[in-house]
């Protein structure tokens, strides 16, 4: 096959740059992925596919960073938003669209006894820890190191229009560590308001860390014990590990938990849950944005859960994720690679094992690119409901190619 | 004349602001190095260091101390050290004015009959000047362009260490930088420079360093030029292919703040 070029990607880069800081903000610049080796601008997508603007056609393991769940252009979730837009969507007051929302998960979510609704991941993460602040009247906010729970100036990497006072009460320790998490509270003892963690830790630049045994039962006994509020932030993995959170999964009960991504198939759409013990807090603070309301996402969104329940999305997602995983693992091993796939198989990544540089995880992901598969090198990679099991055979056939593109260049 | 006098007083009485020192150990930590470099990329700053022999100390009261060493044409710089010759600041702030072109006149505590050398040492530092504030006659030549890049570089690498030990907003960064090796190359053929980062402790040294971290390669000397003037976005130069990062890019990101940090102070 001919490999992939991005004539008109670079192009329509040029043109941005004119206009655009970056010419393209945050995690989407090339800068963070395979520059000249990746697309960089979308065109139209399909099922598990899309096609960018040069027309190259790919099968998607990104998903648009995560929402992308069900497919692209899915049509159960398309028409309900087609009919609430028909209805209109933005108005002086919410719909009873935002209530039978907020039940529905409620209902769903052993945690959810209360829901507000946002647009973005951010909206709710940083809602969630002011709830937390409210509730207690406390200051602190613990999270884990490396990782990511948004943009907004308490939790946003680098310093880039940050002042100190934005992270002087964020503290950090290491995932996994109990022992360091109950030494920071107890230096900060009864001026900790939250500790926000992600239901697994998954990084950037890094492999996928699973919660040690106890651990989480650990991070819940410490919060009881100092009367801190436990948040999990289930933005990225919401809705790829078990319809009720990601901490069902796992087994482990919050107080409080947020989602976004995969909530609503792409339409811009999250929710902060918390138990009754906290309602009060959360009517204290203030929290609206433009858009919060709108029906139209909202309505995607009672769609695309139903969806999702109805026809065992998550069972199918971890099938061919793990056929996925397995597959990479084989081939690797064939052409003789250490290869660390980590992650549950809904939510999969894999890294080279003997380097720390992502050389080889750039060339094989770049390589991958150029022949119709997105498999980022830096982040995790997401499964939707539409990849069939066909896509993934064709995937681990890229994978074998690009495997021997590294060997051939690194040797081992 | 009384109010300067009153001034430098009071300037040498009061505990230096946290900005002044953080450009004073600029000035002393990453830009008197670079004498190093000037001895070997300029003919005339070659001749005056193979003229000079002498260990000259600068020291500031209540700021940072370092000692040049000039030996058989090389130029070498410790933090610690005995010196035959010395000069003496009553605070930043007056060593900060001096590199910024003011007359100051510091106080000389040793060797003082080396006035001849310290003359000549003086040279060194306009030619020093030149280089790292060129003129636009001077951006003219290929070969002092390149020069240019060459000592801006290791400035800014060498002011990372710097800021990374004092600035707050700094230290963030390092907190968050993982241990190894970042590679700057202008291509084809150089300069290059790297940056090794040890336990928040940054240090900078011209060449290549073997399986660096991260890697970034610079398409060529004119847009190092505008990078280090702050003229280029450089993740737009990065998209475009005129920067090529490979490697650790979250750690080269981190460390690109590093520069804007340095960029304040310096300006």
């Amino acid at each position: 096959m001919s490999l992939y070029k991005f004539n008109k990607s670079n192009e329509m880069f040029q043109r941005a740059t004119a206009v655009i800081p970056s010419g393209i903000s945050g995690n989407k610049n090339p800068a963070f992925a395979v520059p000249g080796s990746f697309p960089y601008f979308a065109e139209r997508g399909e099922g598990c596919r899309y096609w960018d603007v040069d027309g190259n056609e790919y099968i998607d393991y990104l998903c648009g960073y995560g929402p992308i769940i069900l497919g692209h252009n899915h049509p159960a979730v398309d028409e309900a938003a087609r009919k609430q837009q028909a209805m209109g969507s933005a108005f002086n007051h919410p719909t009873v669209r935002s209530v039978e929302l907020a039940e529905r998960l409620v209902s769903m979510v052993p945690v959810a006894e209360w829901v507000a609704i946002g647009r973005n991941g951010s909206d709710v993460t940083a809602y969630a820890v002011q709830v937390a602040r409210e509730h207690t009247q406390r200051r602190k906010i613990i999270m884990a190191k490396g990782a990511y729970h948004g943009s907004q100036s308490w939790c946003r990497h680098g310093i880039g229009g940050l002042i100190e006072a934005d992270y002087e009460h964020v503290l950090q320790f290491d995932f996994n560590d109990a022992t360091q998490l109950s030494d920071l509270v107890k230096q900060h003892e009864g001026d900790v308001a939250t500790v926000i963690l992600t239901p697994y830790h998954h990084p950037a630049f890094g492999d996928q860390v699973m919660p040690a045994p106890g651990f989480m039962e650990e991070v819940r006994r410490i919060c009881d014990e100092n009367g801190i509020v436990f948040i999990i932030d289930d933005v990225r993995a919401g809705f790829r590990l078990d319809m009720g959170g990601s901490n069902e999964y796992f087994g482990y009960k919050p107080d409080m938990i947020c989602f976004c991504k995969g909530m609503a198939n792409g339409y811009c759409v999250s929710a902060a849950c918390g138990h009754m013990e906290s309602k009060n807090a959360a009517s204290r603070v203030f929290f609206t944005g433009t858009y919060y309301t709108n029906a139209v996402e909202i309505a995607a969104a009672m769609a695309c859960l139903d969806e999702l329940e109805n026809t065992k999305a998550i069972d199918k997602m971890m099938k061919t994720g793990t056929l996925l995983q397995e597959g990479l693992r084989e081939r690797a091993g064939a052409h003789g690679l250490q290869v660390s796939v980590t992650g549950p198989p809904t939510l999969p990544f894999m890294t080279f094992a003997n380097e720390s540089n992502f050389l080889r995880s750039q060339m094989f992901s770049g390589e991958a690119a150029r022949r119709g598969v997105i498999l980022h090198p830096h982040h995790n990679w997401f499964m939707m409901a539409a990849h069939e099991e066909s896509d993934v055979m064709k995937t681990i056939e890229v994978a074998d190619r690009c495997f021997a593109i590294v060997k051939k260049q690194f040797g081992d | 004349m009384i109010t300067e006098i009153l001034d430098t007083i009071s300037g040498a009485i009061r505990e230096p602001r946290l900005a002044d020192l953080i450009l004073a150990d600029m000035h002393l930590y990453a830009v008197l190095p670079r004498l190093e470099e000037l001895a070997r990329l300029d003919e005339e700053a070659g001749a005056i260091a193979r003229e000079l022999d002498m260990t000259l100390e600068f020291l500031v009261r209540g700021g940072p101390r370092v000692v040049l060493t000039f030996a058989d044409g090389k130029v070498t710089s410790y933090r610690m050290g005995r010196a035959n010759t010395g000069l003496f600041f009553l605070s930043c702030d007056l060593l900060n004015r001096m590199f910024a072109g003011e007359d100051v006149t510091p106080i000389p505590f040793k060797g003082i009959t080396r006035v001849g050398q310290l003359k000549k040492f003086t040279r060194l530092t306009e030619i020093m000047t030149r280089y790292l504030k060129p003129s636009d006659a001077d951006m003219e030549d290929a070969a002092f362009r390149k020069s240019h890049v060459e000592m801006s570089l290791m400035v800014g690498l060498s002011a990372s260490g710097v800021v990374a030990d004092r600035d707050p907003r700094a230290r963030r960064l390092v907190d968050d930088l993982r241990d190894g090796t970042i590679q700057y190359k202008i291509l084809p053929d150089g300069p290059n420079a790297y940056v090794r980062i040890e336990k928040g402790v940054i240090r900078a040294f011209n060449g290549i360093v073997k399986d660096p971290t991260a890697c970034i390669e610079i398409r060529d000397v004119d847009l190092a030029v505008g990078l280090i003037a702050g003229e280029v976005d450089t993740f737009a130069a990065n998209g475009s292919g005129d920067v090529k990062a490979s490697g650790d890019l979250a750690m080269a990101d981190e460390f690109n703040g590093m520069f804007d940090r340095v960029g304040l102070y310096l300006e």
